[in-house]
């Protein structure tokens, strides 16, 4: 590989942490497969952010465009197919953010590029380089290689590569024309929008009760509240309780919902997806109760219990009940 | 509008105990239970929906062996208007990148308005299929989509990003949208509406009648391969606390009680 590429991520002329943790995980990319590392920001207004990205990476592409004032997928691949045409053998690295998962799957395709999404472990062997990422509800590792390309995209798994700032990269920051320059997009930002705000702020919570697929298809939701009630905490979920509107939207903990931090989360029949863990990590004292015994929330809980919810629950409220007393 | 909508045949391994094969490259699937994808549920049921306000022709397909023929006969179920599986033994071992190739070869022999499928499959985890038809088919796409609507020859919808913060974006036709869960509430499916559609003939497409060539698909066509599975190590987890669900719970209520649980 002669180059490893960063595409910084940015929202509201800011950079994004998924940013900065591609540049940890393309920093050691680049040193094991003995590759040059640019960082490639294309923003609206470059200025600042080209000066934070050249402390860490020693070198800066930066490309103005009022066309990549968001991360716009048909706008940023128009514009780095011409800008990496012959930079190639070339890896080129970002975060898998909501944003980027709308941009890396197109842009591979028109770089003529191998695609590996959401991965969390790199090596290299023979100077190819190999990805470690998650298949099967996200219950078995898979090791992945990319043949002979010559051109690969990788997403990374947040929070799988922490930053450390060092701050002392000096590194120089080229500006380049866009090559898209004044052209009509098919695909346009409006505008942003908020999702609705509720009577519970489940970010605040002190004790969490969280509901996930494993409640099954008819839960007694009664059962739930009325435990959470006993413990003094409020009812919060995953995304699929959401999306058969067992509770609404502002419940939802996860990447793509609330961050939560509280003193107590109890996980009831949440499998434990990466998306939902990212919303979690804040939280000192995770317990959970499920089916299935390999279910990935085990691997973050300190106290697990492996049972049918519908027994436990009643029994646990029970027992509140009466040591309250 | 005339719709297409690109469903996958998964197996169902959210609660399943999974097991590595000999080779080392897959799981063994036998004893799996296979389903509808679950983001692809919200796709056929956005695509009857607008098919119901809109008119024109709902079209659903799935690169899948034989098995998957329950899945497409559930989407006409649901109304869908017609179905084709796309198999050839030659498409045994395709990546993503590779079924992308074979839905497009599919899709461009056909008049089509908008292109739909999930975000996210539960087996690959790959979220990728999407954005590769926009690219390879040449039109704009967008992932995590809902609160679509349809007016002249435009599509406007919300985009989700994180922490409840949407995008809301204006896109032209045609198009391919990779949907979020939870966008609409998949329709319940009668007996009678099954029944109805028990003897629809669905055709399966191989690399013939697709016009595809055996390098373009399958091992050969992939860009991706998978070398090792692993289980993840267990790592120092859970304590976990056993017995009875009366003295596990007893033990769970004690533990709530010392760390603050109860409030």
């Amino acid at each position: 590989m002669k180059n490893v590429f960063v595409l910084a991520e940015h929202r509201k002329q800011h950079l994004r942490d998924s940013t900065w943790e591609a540049v940890t995980a393309g920093r050691t990319l680049a040193k094991d497969l003995g590759a040059e590392l640019t960082c490639i920001l294309l923003a609206a207004d470059t200025a600042s952010m080209a000066e934070q990205l050249a402390k860490e990476c020693h070198r800066v592409l930066a490309v103005e465009d009022p066309l990549f004032e968001t991360v716009s997928s048909e706008a940023f691949t128009k514009a780095l197919v011409p800008l990496l045409a012959d930079k190639e053998p070339y890896m080129m690295v970002m975060g898998n953010s909501n944003a980027i998962m709308d941009l890396a799957p197109g842009l591979s395709v028109a770089l003529d590029a191998a695609l590996a999404t959401d991965c969390f472990a790199f090596e290299v062997r023979d100077g190819k380089p190999l990805a470690t990422r998650q298949v099967y509800s996200y219950k078995v590792n898979a090791l992945v290689s990319f043949k002979d390309a010559q051109r690969i995209v990788v997403t990374l798994r947040g929070g799988a590569f922490p930053f450390v700032p060092s701050g002392s990269a000096a590194g120089t920051v080229e500006k380049v024309a866009s090559p898209i320059s004044g052209e009509k997009l098919r695909k346009r930002f409006l505008s942003y929008r908020e999702a609705e705000k509720g009577d519970v702020d489940i970010s605040t919570a002190d004790i969490i009760v969280s509901l996930g697929r494993g409640i099954g298809d008819e839960p007694d939701m009664e059962m739930f509240e009325s435990l959470a009630k006993a413990m003094g905490g409020v009812l919060a979920c995953s995304r699929p309780i959401v999306d058969k509107n067992l509770l609404p939207k502002y419940h939802q903990v996860g990447t793509s919902g609330v961050e939560v931090k509280p003193k107590v989360y109890l996980a009831l029949g949440i499998s434990g997806a990466f998306q939902h863990v990212g919303g979690i990590k804040g939280s000192p004292l995770i317990m959970a109760v499920n089916k299935d015994a390999r279910a990935p929330i085990f691997r973050v809980a300190q106290y697990g219990i492996v049972a049918d919810l519908n027994e436990i629950v009643p029994a646990l409220e029970a027992k509140i009940r009466e040591l309250k007393k | 509008m005339d719709i297409i909508v690109c469903m996958k045949w998964v197996p169902d391994t959210s609660e399943a105990d999974l097991v590595i094969d000999k080779e080392g490259k897959d799981i063994k699937k036998d004893d799996l239970d296979h389903d509808m994808n679950d983001w692809d549920r919200f796709a056929i049921e956005e695509a009857v929906q607008l098919k119901e306000k809109l008119g024109g022709k709902v079209t659903v397909v799935g690169v899948a062996p034989e098995d998957a023929e329950e899945m497409l006969r559930e989407c006409l179920a649901r109304g869908a208007d017609e179905a084709f599986l796309l198999w050839d033994d030659a498409f045994e071992g395709s990546d993503g990148f590779a079924v992308a190739r074979i839905l497009v070869s599919f899709i461009k022999a056909r008049p089509w308005d908008l292109v739909l499928t999930g975000t996210l499959a539960d087996d690959d985890c790959g979220g990728q299929m999407g954005g590769m038809l926009g690219a390879m088919l040449g039109v704009p796409s967008a992932t995590l989509v809902s609160a679509i609507s349809v007016e002249d020859g435009k599509i406007t919808f919300n985009r989700e990003l994180e922490g409840g913060l949407y995008e809301h974006m204006e896109m032209d036709l045609p198009a391919v949208l990779s949907v979020a869960t939870g966008l609409n509430e998949p329709r319940f499916v009668s007996i009678r509406a099954v029944r109805k559609v028990a003897s629809v003939e669905i055709p399966t497409l191989g690399l013939g009648e697709l016009g595809l060539d055996e390098s373009l698909v399958g091992v050969q066509g992939s860009r991706v391969q998978i070398e090792q599975l692993t289980m993840p190590p267990e790592g120092e987890g859970a304590e976990m606390i056993g017995g009875k669900p009366e003295e596990a719970a007893a033990k769970l209520a004690e533990i709530l009680k010392e760390k603050g649980g109860i409030g």
